[in-house]
Parts: structure tokens; sequence; C-alpha cells
């Protein structure tokens, strides 16, 4: 039995109350299932339409012309796999250093507690006010050449994985999570002789497991959703992203292939959700954001 | 799972206040120790610093040069006030500031309740829990690019499946993206169907967390449905609401591939041109990096005044 | 004692290698671009800018729109192309990039620039001479270009190649031009009762037929304009051009586009739009749409180059029977434009030559790479269109009869376009610039019916004072 909500359950349990719930459960059934599954049959369903069908007015709902063989053309000029490597490379990527370079960040600001701390710690925090977008252009120049370095990172994947460390969100998700582990548990390590990164690494970790699981999923999403940096950063087109790849493609198809593309650009990490959905909403939902 | 809630707990406060080495005294002098513990502290710091100074924080105090210099086949020469002055007087200005907070409106309007009312809605069925959680996490996973242009599609006037809906149920056909009054309130409708699974799942989890009992008591005193949630949904919530609000906000202002592919960025009139959108249109359109960095600065003030201001509104509250 | 030990090197561990991490993350980055200045590859070219390529010579150019596969058929061509190529020069590595869509969008190519890191030979319009200098992006190609190494130069169109030159040095070499007309979809002019080959010659008439092509229903568009991605007011420019006018003055200081040509133009796109209803629902429309929605029998007719065909035929899958062409309305002047490759300053000469001679070989010899007619027809590639075409004596002879010999399709659909040819004009200064503000301009019109035409003009007319200002 699930806890208690706002609807009391006597009140459920009353006939009245119960043909109510029934009627309220099918029209929200029918209402999401339209508004989120509704788009997606049009776009896959479209993607089987001839060129003159996908613009006909009114439009058609269910196909009249089926040519299954806009997703052969829409694989051949697409490049999908290329595409969602790039893509899934470069997500990783900036994982993997948000990983290391957040987590331990997060972890002195929180349990080290170094001199100039909460300074540094206020200066990341305040870069989460500024939009992106707003730094676009010094940031694009830096990227040009990296002061110090003098290296340019154009069309390389540290245009995509350095910026991405500076992820305030994800540090302050992360220390305010290291801030409740107690400090004994710590405490108690330091006096077996455990150094700092044994400590992170053999007590910290372990039980940070579910902020982990967010944190990761923001930094993929984070890559996964951006378009202007990309777009901006890696103008080679072998080194694409999904979403620069399939706006490159907008204007050089015709309308039903393009969105035979938009299908099959959606389907590998629909796949993707639909295998891991378990893990991936526990991890949004049971991971440290609890109000 | 113990999950450790993101409350501000006062305990916490009161470690921080602590000197942060005690304990019994060791050999080896106060002095090295401390050294010592300030090198490895930093040593974990680095990395994140290092990205930070390079990626953020000298682009920020660039963003701040930029907007006072002028580049002029490589040659970089100080001009004063010259690029606000252009800024000003460029006739979008003001439009793009009203678009802004029109945009932020909406946005703040459908992108927050939208997904916590969703969140409600769900926590109270019976059934079908799962299914509902997954078709509102669904757009999240697809490419934003192609959400958008489905969207774009699907709003199209000629053959767009959204004025046969309004058809079927007997209301009029509208213009959306190409209607100078509509074509804002498009941009979000789409932008919240595709980035609300994300809240709506943590409110979800909010809203578990609720204990039953405080229902069970506001019942008691004939609270109504609306009442409960007012008394007691809401401030229960609270803390994570002001937090997706405040990321609501950001992310508000971050928007740019919605209106960009939707309505081309500027929109019918300009309707649908914001201030990144300007910025945008500075720095690659007209090459005027001076100009983007001054209304980028703009933007910058105004948002560091709106942060001290939420600061401080949130700590009054903590009292 | 020794766990204190352990400890500290535990810690320096610690810390050595995450600072060792970020350094490498931050020095390890491969450099891009900035590698390919300088330095001749094989070493064995004339230091003689312009002897042509020393064929031992060993190099790699890279270059930019290279057809992609949803061009299969020119790709096609262009590989061929690249084999026959390296029959001559063996050591010449031609790396081709492509983009599905557009090779060239502004924004992005802005970006491109400023951060230098176009292709060796990179892909541009008329247009962007200006910017490219601004931003130092091309060499000074004069000294290589010359009889010897682009053997027809001399029967290259002066106006052509005058776009590429400044100061009198020449800074690319062209693989197209155009002027605009009025391209039409002869299936509807047919069934509206309207005679595909005599196209509307006057904004009236165009105004009437496509009122007449609009009344078949069917969401069926008369006259279609564009009004996003600076292609609006390319379009808006090119109207004002067919009625004598100018969008910016003599100076190339002021905007002169707030004044009656302006308001005629404005006016009778606002009529059509919203008093006749002949110009669809959809707008903010960019380049690539119209041209979806005439392929699919739409949309009766737009202003456009003639090699939007090729796009239609290729891309759209469309039929080019079903299109013809007539001269812009108005026929006071027309906009002319086009493409041409330029090549990144400071590259080895050895590449520069390279270059030379692809472009030479792909673009600019009669009878091969893009004139190679016959291939074309083989291939099933529309041959018959007017343009590109910048020849001039034997070299036009030459590509005329080999393009009527080997057309595709009827060339008297071009009939009205080639008989009545209207002076072309070359864009406005900051051209992309002034288009942006002029989209503005479009979409107004074309979004709201109760546009203010006078204060859409004066606003834009303010901003593009201010673009022009900024120099």
């Amino acid at each position: 039995m699930s806890t208690r909500t706002l609807v009391s359950p006597a009140q459920l349990a009353r006939p009245r109350g119960k043909a109510l719930y029934w009627v309220v459960f099918g029209l929200v059934v029918a209402l999401f299932t339209v508004v989120f599954l509704g788009p997606m049959y049009w776009m896959v369903s479209s993607g089987f339409k001839d060129t003159q069908e996908v613009v006909r007015t009114p439009p058609t709902l269910v196909p009249e012309s089926f040519r299954p063989g806009n997703y052969t053309q829409a694989w051949d000029v697409m490049d999908l796999a290329g595409l969602l490597g790039n893509t899934l490379f470069y997500a990783f990527g900036a994982l993997a250093f948000q990983l290391v370079f957040d987590v331990a960040a997060a972890y002195s600001l929180s349990k080290l507690r170094p001199v100039l701390g909460k300074a540094i710690l206020g200066l990341m925090l305040a870069t989460l006010m500024i939009p992106a977008t707003v730094l676009v252009v010094p940031q694009y120049l830096t990227v040009l050449d990296v002061p110090i370095f003098e290296r340019n990172l154009l069309n390389t994947p540290w245009a995509i994985w350095l910026p991405s460390v500076t992820n305030a969100f994800n540090i302050f998700l992360l220390k305010r999570f290291f801030d409740s582990i107690p400090r004994e548990l710590l405490d108690a390590a330091a006096m077996d002789g455990a150094s700092p990164m044994r400590t992170l690494r053999s007590i910290v970790l372990p039980i940070s497991r579910p902020i982990l699981g967010v944190v990761s999923i923001f930094a993929i999403v984070g890559v996964w959703k951006d378009f202007l940096w990309p777009m901006l950063t890696l103008p080679d087109p072998a080194k694409q992203t999904l979403n620069v790849g399939i706006y490159s493609l907008s204007n050089g198809v015709p309308m039903n292939v393009l969105i035979a593309a938009l299908t099959m650009a959606s389907l590998p990490t629909l796949v993707i959700f639909l295998i891991f959905q378990r893990n991936i909403m526990s991890g949004l939902t049971a991971g440290g954001l609890k109000g | 799972m113990s999950a450790p809630s993101l409350t501000p707990s006062k305990a916490a406060g009161a470690r921080h206040a602590q000197p942060p080495a005690d304990g019994p005294p060791q050999r080896g002098g106060a002095f090295g120790r401390s050294l010592k513990r300030n090198l490895t502290a930093h040593g974990f710091l680095i990395g994140a610093v290092l990205c930070f100074a390079f990626f953020s924080w000298y682009p920020m105090v660039r963003e701040f040069l930029l907007a006072f210099q002028k580049t002029d086949r490589g040659e970089v020469s100080w001009v004063g006030m010259e690029n606000l002055e252009t800024v000003f007087n460029d006739p979008a200005f003001w439009q793009a500031w009203r678009n802004t907070a029109l945009f932020t409106v909406l946005a703040l309007v459908l992108g927050f309740a939208v997904p916590f009312a969703v969140a409600l809605v769900i926590n109270e069925l019976r059934h079908g829990k799962g299914y509902l959680r997954l078709l509102v996490y669904l757009p999240v996973m697809l490419p934003p690019v192609a959400s958008v242009l489905l969207f774009k599609y699907l709003y199209d006037p000629g053959y767009g499946l959204l004025n046969e809906v309004f058809g079927f149920f007997g209301l009029p056909e509208q213009q959306w993206l190409q209607d100078p009054g509509l074509s804002m309130l498009s941009v979000v409708i789409a932008s919240t169907w595709m980035n609300m699974g994300g809240a709506a799942l943590i409110y979800l989890a909010a809203l578990q967390g609720i204990p039953g009992e405080l229902y069970e008591a506001a019942e008691l005193d004939g609270a109504g449905l609306l009442r409960k949630i007012w008394h007691v949904t809401i401030p229960q919530t609270r803390l994570i609401l002001s937090l997706m609000l405040l990321m609501q906000i950001i992310a508000t202002m971050q928007v740019f591939v919605e209106p960009f592919l939707l309505t081309g960025g500027a929109g019918p009139e300009g309707s649908t041109t914001t201030v990144v959108y300007l910025i945008y249109q500075y720095a690659f359109n007209f090459n005027n990096y001076g100009a983007a960095a001054a209304l980028g600065l703009l933007l910058l003030v105004l948002l560091a005044g709106f942060s001290a201001a939420y600061v401080k509104l949130s700590r009054a509250e903590d009292e | 004692m020794r766990s204190a030990r352990f400890r500290r090197t535990r810690r320096a561990g610690a810390i050595t290698l995450v600072s060792a991490l970020t350094l490498t993350a931050l020095a390890a980055c491969g450099t891009s671009s900035s590698d390919d200045g300088g330095g001749s590859e094989g070493g064995s070219g004339s230091s003689d800018p312009a002897a042509p390529l020393d064929p031992k010579t060993k190099v790699t150019i890279t270059i930019d729109c290279m057809p992609p596969k949803a061009k299969a058929a020119e790709l096609k061509e262009w590989q061929e192309d690249v084999k026959a190529f390296n029959e001559i020069y063996p050591n010449v590595t031609i790396e081709g990039r492509s983009t599905p869509g557009q090779c060239l969008e502004p924004p992005r190519f802005t970006a491109m620039l400023k951060a230098k890191s176009q292709p060796d030979v990179f892909y541009t319009y008329f247009t962007d001479l200006p910017q490219v200098l601004d931003n130092d992006g091309a060499e000074d190609i004069t000294a290589y270009v010359n009889d010897g190494t682009v053997p027809a130069l001399k029967d290259i169109d002066p106006n052509v190649l005058g776009s590429l030159k400044h100061e009198n040095k020449l800074y690319g070499l062209p693989t197209s031009n155009y002027t605009m007309g009025l391209l039409i979809n002869r299936k509807l002019f047919e069934k509206a009762g309207l005679d595909p080959d005599s196209p509307p010659r006057t904004w009236d008439e165009v105004r009437t037929a496509a009122k007449k092509i609009a009344d078949l229903g069917d969401g069926i568009a008369g006259f279609g304009e564009y009004s996003a991605g600076n292609t609006g007011g390319w379009h808006f420019t090119a109207q004002m051009y067919s009625r004598g006018a100018e969008v910016v003055d003599e100076s190339g200081k002021k905007a002169a586009f707030d004044n009656t040509a302006g308001k005629e133009v404005a006016e009778n796109l606002h009529a059509m739009r919203w008093e006749d209803g002949s110009m669809g629902k959809t707008q903010l429309l960019k380049w690539g749409d119209l041209q979806k929605q005439i392929a699919t029998d739409k949309l009766g007719m737009f202003l456009a180059a003639p090699d939007d065909i090729t796009y239609m035929v290729q891309q759209l899958g469309a039929d080019y029977e079903n299109f013809g062409m007539g001269p812009i309305p108005g026929e006071k002047n027309t906009l002319a434009g086009g493409n041409s490759y330029m090549i990144k300053k400071g590259i080895s000469a050895d590449k520069i030559k390279a270059a030379v001679a692809w472009l030479n070989f792909e673009n600019l010899t009669v009878g091969k790479g893009q004139f190679d007619w016959a291939r074309k027809k083989k291939d099933d590639l529309p041959v018959g269109l007017p343009q590109p075409n910048f020849w001039l004596n034997e070299s036009k002879k030459k590509d005329d009869a080999a393009r009527v010999e080997h057309a595709t399709m009827p060339v008297e659909n071009f009939k009205a376009f080639m008989d009545n040819p209207v002076p072309g004009m070359a864009e406005p200064p900051k051209a992309q610039e002034v288009y942006k503000v002029l989209d503005n301009v479009m979409s107004g019109l074309l979004t709201n019916k109760d546009a203010d035409v006078d204060k859409l003009l004066s606003t834009a007319a303010q901003q593009v004072d201010q673009v022009l200002a900024t120099q």
C-alpha cells in the first residue's frame, strides 16, 4: 500500500469517489498519451508518407502512402551512426571529466576545507546565475586560443569536455551531499591512517551513489541537449554532434525524408531509455533531491 | 536508502563554524600540518578551479573588457561607451528586453507550474504511475533539435496537426509561430513539452516524501483539496520548489535552440527576439563582438542584481 | 612513524594525480587548425608562384562544400573528378568536407573566419569578400592565376572575376554565378489557366497570376517569399532592384529603402499575403523551403536563380520538366551574385598551386568537371539550365553548344528568361548584415495582418544605418 497522499483514501473508497477516480484516471491517461505520444506517432507515421502527402492540407492522420524508402534514404544521407558516436563520445568524456574534477572539488570544499575554499565556492556558484549564451563570445574566443597554453581547441573534444567541468550546479549538489556525511565516519578513517584520496574512494564515494547517479544524468543530458556551443566549436562536419547534424540536414532533403531522419535520430536514445528507465528514474527521483 | 536532504541543516552550519583542524594536538607543528592539509585540499580542487578559471571566470572578465573594446582587422582599441551606445540605439533593444520578460513569465507559468501539476496528478493516481512517469520523461530523451523540428511541423498552419486538433474541438485555427502575438507562447509550449520531464520527476519524488499525517491533520481541520495543496503540499515542498524555480529561471535565460529553429530566432516582427538572441546576432551575424559583449554585460548586471535579491529573500525566509 | 610516511606519500600522490590530469587535459589538446601554415610538404615545387604545380609535389588540401550524400549524383561526379585529377597530380590529396544542407550559413561562416578554422580551400558567396578580408582570411592569388594555370581565364566574364577582386588583387575563383528570375511551376500554371511559356513580367501580373493559382485551393500558394535566415532580406533586395531601386545608397553608408519603392515592395507583398491570400499560410521560410513547396506542387512561383532547379531535382526528387523561368518582374535590374572558392591565408605555395589546379580542373574548364554536360545527362542531372554561365567568347560558344546538345530539360522553358536579359546588379555592402535586418521587414509583412509598413521600413533603415556605420 502506498503512502497517504492528497486525496483521502476514505473518500476514494466510497462508490462515488471510486467512479470519479476512474473517470479522472481514464482522462489523465488519455490526455497524457495524446500529449506525449501523439507528436511521436505523428513523427513516425509522417516519415512513411510520400512527398505530396506529407505537406497535404489538411493533414492525414493515417498515412495513405507507404514509403519505407524514406527511412533508407534518410539513413544513407545522414550518417546517423557517426553523429551518434560523436555525441556519445563527447557526453561520456564530459561525464568522466566532471566525475573526476567536480567530485574532487566538492569533496575538498566540503571535507578538506582549504583556505579560500569558501571564496572559491562562492565564485563557482556565482557562475550559476550566468546563462552560458551570454558568455558565448568570450568563451568562444578563449577556446580559439587558450591563454598560457596557447592551444586552439576548435574541432577537438576538449572544447566540449573542459568547459563542461564548470558545472557549478553539480558541484553544489555534490558538496551538499558530502556535507551531510557524518564527520565521525571520516575521522575514524583518518585515524586508521587513510589518506584523503583513500577516504574519498572507499568511504565517501560508495555512500554517494545516489547523488553520483543524479550528477551523471545531468552531465550527460547537458551535452546531449547542447546546440549552440557544439555548433560553434565543432564546425568540421565529421566531428559534429547529432543535434548539429540534424540541423544541417534539415535544409537538404525533402520533408518526408527529414522526418524519417528525425525518427531514426530519436530511436537509439529512446531504446536506451526504455531499457534503463528503472535506473534512470530511480536515479533522478531517489537521489538526494528530496525536499 | 537514506537520501540526505538538501535542507541546509543547522548542524551543518554549526560544523562549518568550528575551526577546521580540531582534535588532539600532534607533533609537527600546527603550521606544518595546516600547510599540508591545505596543499592536499587545493590539490583536489585544482582541476575544477583551472577549468573554471579558463572557461568561466576569465571569459567573464573578458566579457567586461570586450564591452569597451573594438576589434578592427585584428587591432584592438578602447572605445569607451561606444558599444553600449550602439546597443542602446538599436531599435530592437527594448523589444528584446520586453520579449525576454514575456518569455520568462510564460516559461515560469508554464515551465514551472505545469510539471508541478503533472507531478501532483500522477502522485494521486493509484494505477499506471510507471507508465505516466515514463511518458512525461520520454521527450527529454529525444535530441532537442529533433523535437523542435517536429514542433515546427506540428505548428504549421497548413499541413500541421495542431490546427487539425483544434478544428476537431471546434476551436479556431491559429497561426502559431507566425502570429506575432502567439509566437512566444508557441515557443514556450514546445520548450515545456521537451524539458518538463526532469522537473516533474523531481517534484514527484518530493511529493512522495510528504508525511501522510499532515494531510489527515488538515482534513480534521476541514480543509478542502485546494487548501490542502496550499497549506500542506506547497510548504512541504517549498525548498525543492525554490531550488527548481532558480534552475528554471537560469534555464529560461539560456534558451536558444527553440526560438532559433522554430522562428529563425527573430520571429515574426522580431517577436521572439530575446536578449540572448540579440547577443548571438551581434556576434555572429553582425560580426560586432563589442556590442555583443556590451549587451551581455547589461544582462549580467541585471542577473547579478536578481540573484542578490534571491539570496537575500531566501535567507530572510530561512530565519 | 610508518603510517605518517605512508600518509604523506599518498597525499602527494593524490595531488600530483589530480594536477597531472588537469595539465595533460590542457596540454594534450591536439592543435586543430593552427598547424597547417607554412612549410612545403613535398619541397619540390617551384618557388615561382606563376608556375603551375609540379606533379611531383606531395601535398594535401582540405576543401569544403564537397557534395553531401544527399546529392548522390554530384558526389559521384566529384569522386570521379578527384580520381581523374589524381592521374595528373598523383601526389595531391583532396580532402573534402560536406554538410547536408547549405554549405555556407552566414553566422557559422562568421565564426569560422574569426576562428581561422576554414579549410585550405573554402566556399564563399561573392558578398563575403569584404568580411573575409576584414578577418585576413584569404590569400592573394593574383600571381598564381594566369593563362598557364587557368587556361580559360581570358574567357571568364570580367564582371564575375571583378566580384572576387579587391584593389586589383584576386582573392578567389568562381564556381557559379546567377541572376535572379521568376521560377514557375508549369503544372500549376496550366491548371490555373495561365500560359507557362509567358510568365508574368510585371509585379501586377505576378499578383493576378498568384491569385489565380492560389484559387486552386488545396493549400497551394501562388507566390512565395522568404522571411528568415537572411534570405528574406536577400529577396527584398532583389525586389527593390527589380523596381530600379537600391537598398543602400551610393555612399554605402545609408539605407535607401525607406522610400516609395520600398513601400511599393512592402505594400504589394502585404496585399498579396493578406488581401489576396495568395502567398500561403506558412511563413518564416528560408532558402530551401520554397523549393520544397514548389517541388511538391504547392507553390506557383518565386524568385530564384536557375540552379535552384538542380537542388530540386537532385535532392527533392522533383521533375525538371515541371519548371520554367521568366525574367525578374519589373525588369529594371536584377540581383546578380554567385559563389566562389577562396584560399586560406598563410598556407604553403604548393598548397595554393594545388588548390588552383583543382579549382581549374573542377570548375573552370569547359567540358570538364561541373561543365561536363554529357556526364551530367548520363547521371540524370538537369542539363540546359541557363546558369551558372560565366563564359565569354570561344568558351561560351563551346559550352552553350554542349548544353544544348545534352539538354535533359526543354530549353524553351527558359526562353522567356534568356530572351529578356535584365542588367545584373551586385549585392549591397555588408550584404548579410543588411539582409538580416531586412528579414524583419519581410516577416512583419508576411505574418502580421496589421503590419505598419512605414514603421517596419523606418526601423529597419535605422538598423541598417547602424550596421553600415560600424566598419
